[in-house]
C-alpha cells in the first residue's frame, strides 16, 4: 500500500508542479504587469480554491469534467474516455489546488522586480518578449522557485478535490494522504505513520527551502 | 538634431500638480538640460526616452518621429535607439559587468559580441572589473559600466540622468572629463540632467534651463549662468559665476595660481594642479566690487575692466551682468546703482580678492 502510493503521488505531484508551475508564473505576470477591466476580479477567481473547501472545489470539477460536465461531455462524446476516477484527475485536482499559490507567489515576485531594470532593457532595444526572459525572469527567480517548491507541498498534501474527483482506488489513483486515511480507517496504524513521517519530512524541506530563497532573495 | 515641443499635466487626487511645458532643441555636442529638483528634468527625459508619452506635441530625432500626437504617433522604446544612463546605474544584478555591456550590443555573432563589449570597456577603462558583478563593483566602476552598456547598443543619442551624483568628488570630476571625452568619440549628441552648475558649465556646450517645468532659457553655459538675462533664470541658476579655464601660471611664493579663463586672466589662491589642467571657478556675485575707477592701491589680486550689458532689479538688490572678456554677475545694493550712475554701457572695474575665486569640485 504505501509503496503504489508514494509512486502514484510522485508522478502526480511532479505533474503538477511542472503544469502550475509554467500556468502561474503566465498568470501571474499578466495579473502584476498588466492594467486591464477585471484584472482583480480574475485574481479572485483564481484565488478561490485556497478557500473553498476542497470538496466544493472537487465538486465544482465534476460538474466541469465528469462524463456530463460541460467539459466532460463533449470530451466523452467524442472520445469515450472520461477523466473520473483516472490517475489523470489526481493531476488535475493537485494542480487546480496548488495553483492560488503559484499565481500569487509568481504576482509578487514579478512585482517586486523595479520596472525601470525592464526600461533599461527596453532602451538597450529588447523586445518585451526577450526582457521578459532575461531580465525579469532571473530577477523573479527566487520567488518564483519559492513558490514553485510551496505549489509541490500544497499538490503533495491534496486529498479532497482528489478523493471527489479521482477516487480512491489503492494502485491507480490513491495518493498517499488518501492512503493515510486508507490506512488509518482499517486499522494499520504502522502504514499510517510511516505515510505521515515521509510526508512531514517532506512538508519541513520545503518550508526550510522557500524561508532560505525568500531569505536570500533580500540580499541581492 | 533633437527637436521637442511637448506638454504633459500630471494630477495627484483631480487637482493640476505639475505640468510641464517643454519646448527646446538639442544639436550635436553635449547639451546640458539644468534646473532644480523638481523642475521636470528627468520626466522630460523619460518622455524622450519613450517611458511616459506626452499629452500632446511632438519629439524628433533628425528624421525620426518618436512621438507626434497630431499623427498619433508613438514609437516604442526599443526602436528609438536611445541610450539611458540612469541615475543610480540600474545595472542588471544578475549579470557581471562584461554581460551587462554584451546585453544590448546587436552583433552578427557571438564573437562579434564579446569583442565590441570588450572594447567598450576598454575605452571606459574597466576592463579589468568585466567578470565582476554590479554589487562588486564601486559606484564609479559601476556608472562606467551603466555607460558602456548604454554606448554598446549603438545608440542614436544618449540621455544621462544626473549620472554623477551619488559620486564622490574626486571620482566625479574624473568621470566628468572622460563623458565629454566620450561625446566628442561617438560623435552622437548627449542630452545631460544636471543641477549642478559647474558640471553645467564644465561639459555643456549648450544649456537649457528648465523650471517649473518650463524652458526659460537656453543658450551657451558662460552666457547663460553668467548673464541670465532674466530674473528667472537669475534664481534657477543661482548666484555663483563660474568660469571654466586652465591653469597658466604659479607663482607659489606669492601665494598665487593665474588661470585663463573665458577671455581673463585670473588669481587664485596658490593650487597644487599642474599646468594647463582644465579647471573650473567659482565666484560668488556678492564677492565682487564694482567701481567707477581704476583703483590699483588694493590688496584685491584681480582688477577687470568691463561694460555694464545689463541691470537686473530684484526686490532690494540688483543684478549687474557686466560684460570684461568673460560675462560676470554682480550683485549690487540699489543705492550703489544710484551712487554710481550704474546702467547699460557705463565702463566700470572690477575688483576681486584671489581668495574669492574658488575652484569648484
Amino acid at each position: 500500500m504505501i509503496w503504489p502510493a508514494f509512486k502514484i503521488s510522485l508522478v502526480v505531484v511532479s505533474l503538477a508542479t511542472v503544469v502550475v508551475g509554467l500556468s502561474g508564473t503566465a498568470f501571474g505576470f499578466l495579473l502584476a504587469k498588466r492594467d486591464f477591466r477585471g484584472r482583480e476580479l480574475l485574481d479572485s477567481v483564481l484565488t478561490l480554491p485556497m478557500v473553498l473547501p476542497p470538496t466544493v472545489t472537487g465538486y465544482y470539477l465534476i460538474l466541469l469534467l465528469g462524463r456530463r460536465g460541460w467539459l466532460g461531455r463533449p470530451i466523452y462524446e467524442l472520445t469515450g474516455w472520461t477523466i473520473a476516477f483516472t490517475w489523470e484527475a489526481a493531476v488535475v485536482a493537485a494542480a487546480v489546488m496548488a495553483f492560488p499559490i503559484m499565481v500569487r507567489s509568481a504576482r509578487a515576485a514579478i512585482a517586486s522586480v523595479d520596472p525601470r531594470y525592464e526600461m533599461a532593457s527596453f532602451s538597450l532595444g529588447k523586445s518585451g518578449f526577450e526582457t521578459f526572459f532575461r531580465v525579469t525572469l532571473p530577477l523573479a527567480r527566487r520567488g518564483l522557485v519559492a513558490g514553485t517548491v510551496l505549489s509541490f507541498a500544497r499538490a503533495l498534501g491534496e486529498f479532497g478535490a482528489t478523493l471527489m474527483l479521482a477516487g480512491n482506488i489503492p494502485g491507480r489513483t490513491q495518493t498517499m494522504p488518501l492512503a493515510v486515511y486508507e490506512a488509518f480507517i482499517s486499522g494499520e496504524d504502522r502504514q499510517a505513520q510511516i505515510l505521515s513521517v515521509v510526508l512531514t519530512f517532506t512538508s519541513i524541506v520545503a518550508i526550510y527551502a522557500t524561508n532560505a530563497m525568500t531569505r536570500q532573495s533580500r540580499t541581492v | 538634431m533633437l527637436s521637442v515641443d511637448i506638454k504633459k499635466d500630471f494630477e495627484t487626487n483631480g487637482r493640476m500638480a505639475f505640468s510641464l511645458r517643454a519646448h527646446f532643441t538639442a544639436d550635436r555636442g553635449i547639451t546640458v538640460l539644468f534646473g532644480p529638483s523638481g523642475a521636470g528634468k528627468t520626466t522630460l527625459l523619460r518622455a524622450i526616452a519613450g517611458m511616459v508619452a506626452p499629452d500632446e506635441g511632438k519629439i524628433q530625432l533628425d528624421d525620426c518621429v518618436f512621438f507626434d500626437s497630431a499623427r498619433s504617433t508613438n514609437l516604442a522604446m526599443q526602436k528609438r535607439r536611445v541610450g539611458f544612463v540612469f541615475q543610480d546605474y540600474l545595472l542588471f544584478p544578475h549579470l557581471t559587468a562584461f554581460e551587462n555591456v554584451g546585453y544590448g550590443i546587436r552583433a552578427e555573432s557571438e564573437k562579434a559580441r564579446r569583442e565590441r563589449a570588450r572594447q567598450i570597456l576598454g575605452l571606459l577603462s574597466i576592463g579589468h572589473a568585466s567578470d565582476r558583478y554590479p554589487r562588486q563593483l564601486s559606484g564609479g566602476e559601476q556608472q562606467r559600466v551603466a555607460l558602456a552598456r548604454a554606448l554598446g547598443s549603438d545608440p542614436a543619442i544618449l540621455l544621462l540622468d544626473e549620472p554623477l551624483s551619488a559620486l564622490d568628488v574626486s571620482t566625479r570630476l574624473r568621470l566628468l572629463e572622460e563623458i565629454i571625452n566620450l561625446q566628442r568619440k561617438s560623435a552622437i549628441p548627449f542630452l545631460y540632467v544636471t543641477h549642478s552648475p559647474a558640471d553645467a558649465v564644465r561639459a555643456g556646450d549648450s544649456v537649457t534651463v528648465l523650471s517649473e517645468g518650463e524652458v526659460i532659457r537656453q543658450g551657451k553655459p558662460s552666457d547663460v549662468f553668467n548673464a541670465p538675462s532674466s530674473l528667472a533664470v537669475a534664481h534657477a541658476v543661482g548666484t555663483e559665476n563660474i568660469l571654466t579655464g586652465h591653469v597658466a601660471r604659479h607663482q607659489a611664493e606669492e601665494g598665487l595660481t593665474w588661470v585663463d579663463a573665458e577671455g581673463c586672466r585670473l588669481a587664485i589662491t596658490h593650487c597644487q594642479l599642474p599646468l594647463s589642467s582644465p579647471v573650473t571657478i567659482g565666484i560668488r556675485s556678492e564677492d565682487i566690487i564694482v567701481s567707477c575707477q581704476r583703483i590699483t592701491a588694493t590688496s584685491a589680486r584681480n582688477l577687470l575692466q568691463g561694460t555694464v550689458t545689463h541691470v537686473l532689479r530684484d526686490g532690494p538688490e540688483v543684478h549687474l551682468l557686466i560684460a570684461c572678456g568673460a560675462n560676470l554677475k554682480v550683485r549690487v545694493t540699489p543705492q550703489a546703482v544710484e551712487a554710481l550712475g550704474l546702467r547699460p554701457q557705463t565702463t566700470v572695474y572690477l575688483l576681486i580678492k584671489a581668495s574669492s575665486c574658488h575652484i569648484l569640485a
